[in-house]
């Protein structure tokens, strides 16, 4: 055993990859980001333009506080090159290196939360993310409040 | 391959949040800044407050969506776990955003500033009726307060079971307090359901 499945999710992709991020049957070039229409030129692009106007497509594991990381490339499963994704799902691959919360993807990229989680529920199920919602499943444990309080008490 | 440098092997920390809620300039952020180990960070989340679900062209003009900003901070408790605060919008017509943030949250500190208690209301309301340990806490300006405590349970109309104290916003050690006042409350809704 290598070790190397501990904890661990399902290599298995999560969820439907979306047309844009699967792999072409033939070689051609993926369809690239969503959206992407000359219309959007004239003002700044509305927040769902990005999700190709999927405001429904959250998956509700995917909370706030979840941890994103970025997932160890498997040679065996194919995935589209990190150039044919779309800018912010580049930089959302960079932050993820770091185990990195949501709500700080959503931050630091300036992408609506509702935004964040549909274009991370993507890349996870395009096999560049990992989502790690088993671990929030049970946090309210009486043991997990006291360690928090006891991490609490060594601020001062 | 030097791609990328190798996961911890432990994985990422299990996140727990807590959350701070309250009216418009009460202090949330102030509260998160304090304790946080990192700047607050904001983010946007977008409410449709209307034809929640619809996904329609025909349906977005009857829509009214409304731009929601949240601040959040975060406290690294040990190796595997960290706490985030995130600070919400106290306003009722939010309360769709609520159960998305507090799915999961060890608890709540409402932060109440005592010349405008109205502001507050709302989310008392809300843990209150959701069953979330909270507790309500006085940011005193300036260190005085215009009520007394008991004038503002009061008020609030709280319980007696939900505790209240006084705090200031701006001294980790009071913010660090009221947060330890909060996870008592989560600590004896816990106690019950233990399983083993």
């Amino acid at each position: 055993m290598s070790g190397e499945r501990h904890g661990r999710p399902d290599p298995e992709p999560i969820g439907r990859i979306p047309p844009y991020l699967r792999l072409p049957p033939a070689g051609a070039p993926p369809a690239g980001t969503p959206g992407r229409e000359p219309a959007e030129r004239s003002a700044a692009p509305r927040p769902f333009v990005l999700t190709a106007g999927r405001v429904n497509a959250i998956d509700p594991e995917i909370d706030v506080e979840t941890q994103v990381t970025l997932r160890p490339h498997d040679p065996r499963v194919g995935r589209v090159p990190v150039a044919s994704l779309g800018p912010e799902m580049q930089a959302m691959v960079a932050m993820c290196r770091e185990p990195t919360s949501v709500a700080e993807i959503s931050a630091r990229l300036r992408l609506h939360l509702g935004v964040t989680k549909i274009l991370v529920a993507d890349l996870r199920a395009a096999g560049y993310l990992d989502v790690h919602v088993a671990d929030t499943l049970n946090p309210l444990s009486y043991d997990t409040i006291l360690r928090v309080m006891h991490g609490l008490r060594a601020i001062s | 391959m030097d791609f990328a440098r190798s996961p911890d092997p432990a994985g990422p920390p299990i996140p727990v949040k807590i959350i701070v809620a309250g009216g418009f300039g009460v202090g949330k952020t102030t509260t998160v800044g304090s304790i946080s180990e990192i700047a607050p960070l904001t983010t946007e989340a977008e409410m449709t407050e209307a034809a929640i679900g619809v996904d329609h062209p025909r349906t977005a003009s009857l829509k009214t969506t409304t731009t929601v900003a949240m601040d959040f901070g975060c406290v690294t408790i040990d190796r595997s776990l960290k706490l985030y605060l995130f600070g919400t919008p106290g306003q009722d017509r939010f309360g769709f955003m609520w159960d998305h943030m507090v799915n999961g949250a060890l608890g709540a500190l409402v932060v109440v500033d005592s010349s405008r208690m109205d502001d507050c209301f709302q989310a008392v309301d809300y843990f209150e009726r959701a069953g979330i340990p909270f507790a309500v806490a006085v940011n005193a300006f300036h260190g005085r307060l215009e009520y007394d405590l008991a004038e503002v349970r009061w008020a609030l109309a709280v319980n007696d079971r939900v505790p209240i104290v006084t705090f200031d916003a701006r001294q980790r050690t009071s913010v660090r307090d009221a947060l330890l006042v909060v996870l008592e409350q989560a600590l004896v809704r816990a106690e019950p359901t233990r399983t083993f």
